[in-house]
């Protein structure tokens, strides 16, 4: 199997843009997620060397804090890419055939990228190898492992089927299965803890899904529109389905957040206040402003340049909705004793944040600079052995 | 002040402990019994178990929490100590993804610190909120750290120093685990022996002539959110 061309770049192409990125030819992006990735992986390395104590903001209080946000948000980002790369090529077969190798490539690394803000959140990183030697098959979050892992490979294996042009629909249909039994195994990470009523929900697995579908939108129509305006395709033809993914997107994020949100209201457990404390920010800022706002944006414009911002802000704005989600289960205390506050607030610390900065920065760095190599461009040659 | 047989109740626990001591594992079932009528908030169970276990700061393995009864002007104080309730259907450890933490057959529920990878899923999970995530800190911050901080704590009769957080515990979730360092050597739990009031009840329930067999067989009695179904082996005595 041809390596390099193919998978990766030709290595002519890859020091012909390694150059250019030397001699300062590589475009602000690029050098922004470069900058990005030094910063971001100095908070990795200062976390690792210092400790948690010293550089993180999680506690008792708040055990999983942004970087298990980061890494919800990244994973549902890749599930995202899987879904559209499935419906593109189901429904939109001849308008999505430019984007579907780059898409599939940003899920495999988005979902790598998933892994760099979870290793930071882990105690004790160097014990993984106990996912092989001690498993627990009760545990969703062991389950999540596995299934991860053959996500990974079946997406890999898709890229590798488009970019030798021989695409298959079995590793597609595979790789489409694989994402909603990965995604909705992590939402039930989520839903089946029963002491965190706000995330104690058979809608857990469904809501993630649905958001994974409307944040892959949101970063796949980034990138389709900034790979028309840099192939000078016709835009209003090959970003139609796009605009129409994002919508469906939009729709089901609303349904499913209005109901969770709704059915969370009525409950009576303890612990369950935790929705009408967070009500105002759940309508305000998870209805209107992550799913009304782009909905209206969406309909004021379908240019290249337009779309690539309503993504942006979809991207944006879900990022936050993510850490909402994550963080808005630890706002009542399980236990209140001694001076713990009734409700409990949590800020992440810098190093938390620049560990967003990394997986971010990693995952535009690697798309820019393989993009650039032209990896991704259409080949006049047949197939690939 | 119950009496029982005119004895201390601590030596009455102690004699039902080595009595228990000569049963195999299997056929002990540890449980504690707190009785809320004669706590009377003296946090010298929560300071004891701090010393016994040397937790770090914000790490209580047995908190108490001050709660007010009732409406003015008929409010009263009850004092609720905390312990890790060892559930025989605990919500923590069919999460761990590692089987890191498990229910022995003696219903300890068990931290294994050299599995734990620190995923705090179980502290997540907790219905209790009784386990905590040992990041580091140490009482004396970034000052020389002080001898109590990094010797060895003993805890489930092993040896583990917190020297950084590449050691263990630190970087793991940590729990009460009733002092079974010390009850496997025939003595009683740390919280049981500097309880003020002897309000702390510890032995073999499976034993019907222990203490604690025969003071949880009353009415009075209520296992904190029992209704949750996690069959918890702290029974509290009103």
């Amino acid at each position: 199997m041809e390596l390099f061309g193919v998978i990766l770049p030709e290595k002519d192409r890859l020091s012909a843009t390694v150059g250019d990125i030397l001699r300062g030819k590589g475009g602000i992006p690029l050098y922004l997620s470069m900058i990005g990735l030094v910063v971001g992986f100095y908070a990795i390395a200062a976390i690792f060397v210092k400790g948690h104590a010293h550089t993180i903001n999680t506690n008792n209080l708040v055990p999983w804090g942004l970087q298990i946000s980061t890494y919800v948000y990244f994973a549902l980002l890749s599930t995202g890419c899987t879904f559209v790369n499935f419906f593109g090529h189901v429904f939109f077969e001849e308008k999505y055939r430019p984007f579907a190798s780059r898409i599939i490539f940003v899920g495999i690394i988005t979902a790598v990228a998933a892994f760099f803000s979870l290793a930071t959140e882990m105690g004790r990183i160097d014990r993984m190898y106990m996912f092989l030697v001690s498993p627990n098959p009760t545990s969703p979050m062991f389950w999540m492992a596995v299934w991860y892992t053959c996500y990974l490979i079946v997406i890999t294996m898709e890229y590798i089927n488009i970019q030798r042009k021989r695409h298959s629909h079995r590793v597609m249909w595979g790789a489409f299965f694989t994402a909603v039994i990965t995604h909705s195994t992590l939402g039930s990470l989520l839903g089946t803890v029963s002491s965190r009523v706000y995330y104690y929900s058979a809608l857990m697995p469904i809501y993630f899904l649905f958001i994974a579908f409307l944040t892959g939108c949101a970063l796949t129509t980034i990138i389709a529109a900034h790979t028309v305006k840099r192939m000078n395709l016709d835009a209003t033809y090959h970003l139609s389905p796009f605009v129409t993914l994002l919508k469906v997107g939009l729709g089901l994020a609303l349904l499913i957040t209005f109901w969770r949100t709704t059915i969370g209201l009525t409950g009576h457990l303890p612990g369950s206040e935790v929705f009408s404390l967070t009500l105002i920010n759940s309508f305000v800022f998870g209805i209107v402003v992550v799913i009304i706002v782009p909905y209206l944006l969406l309909k004021m414009g379908k240019g290249a340049n337009w779309l690539m911002f309503v993504g942006i802000f979809i991207m944006a704005t879900q990022l936050k909705a993510r850490n909402d989600l994550v963080v808005g289960a630890f706002k009542i205390p399980v236990f209140r004793v001694y001076d713990m506050p009734e409700v409990v607030h949590y800020t992440p610390s810098i190093y938390e944040n620049l560990v967003v900065v990394a997986s971010t920065s990693l995952v535009a760095m690697l798309y820019i600079i393989f993009n650039r190599t032209g990896v991704f461009d259409p080949r006049p040659d047949k197939e690939v052995n | 002040m119950v009496q029982f047989e005119e004895k201390d109740i601590l030596d009455i626990m102690h004699e039902d402990l080595q009595r228990a001591l000569k049963k195999p594992r299997n056929q002990r079932r540890w449980a504690m019994a707190i009785d809320l009528k004669k706590c009377i908030g003296c946090h010298a169970c929560t300071t004891g178990c701090m010393s016994e276990n040397l937790t770090p700061p914000e790490i209580h393995y047995r908190p108490v929490k001050e709660e007010e009864i009732g409406e003015f002007p008929n409010v009263s104080l009850r004092f609720l100590p905390r312990p890790c309730m060892q559930c025989a259907s605990p919500t923590c450890t069919p999460v761990c993804p590692v089987t890191a933490t498990y229910v022995r057959d003696d219903g300890i529920v068990y931290i294994d610190y050299k599995k734990c990878i620190g995923c705090r899923y179980c502290i997540v999970a907790c219905s209790y909120g009784a386990r905590s995530a040992d990041v580091g800190h140490y009482f004396t911050g970034d000052m020389k750290r002080e001898t109590y901080e990094v010797e060895n704590s003993g805890e489930y009769g092993k040896t583990f120093k917190r020297k950084s957080h590449w050691h263990s515990p630190i970087g793991n979730a940590r729990k009460c685990h009733f002092c079974i360092h010390r009850v496997e050597k025939g003595e009683l739990t740390r919280c049981t022996t500097t309880c003020l009031g002897h309000a702390t009840y510890f032995g073999d329930i499976s034993d019907p002539k222990s203490l604690i067999a025969r003071v949880t067989a009353k009415a009075n009695t209520f296992r904190y959110k029992e209704e949750l179904g996690t069959k918890p082996m702290v029974i509290y005595i009103t």
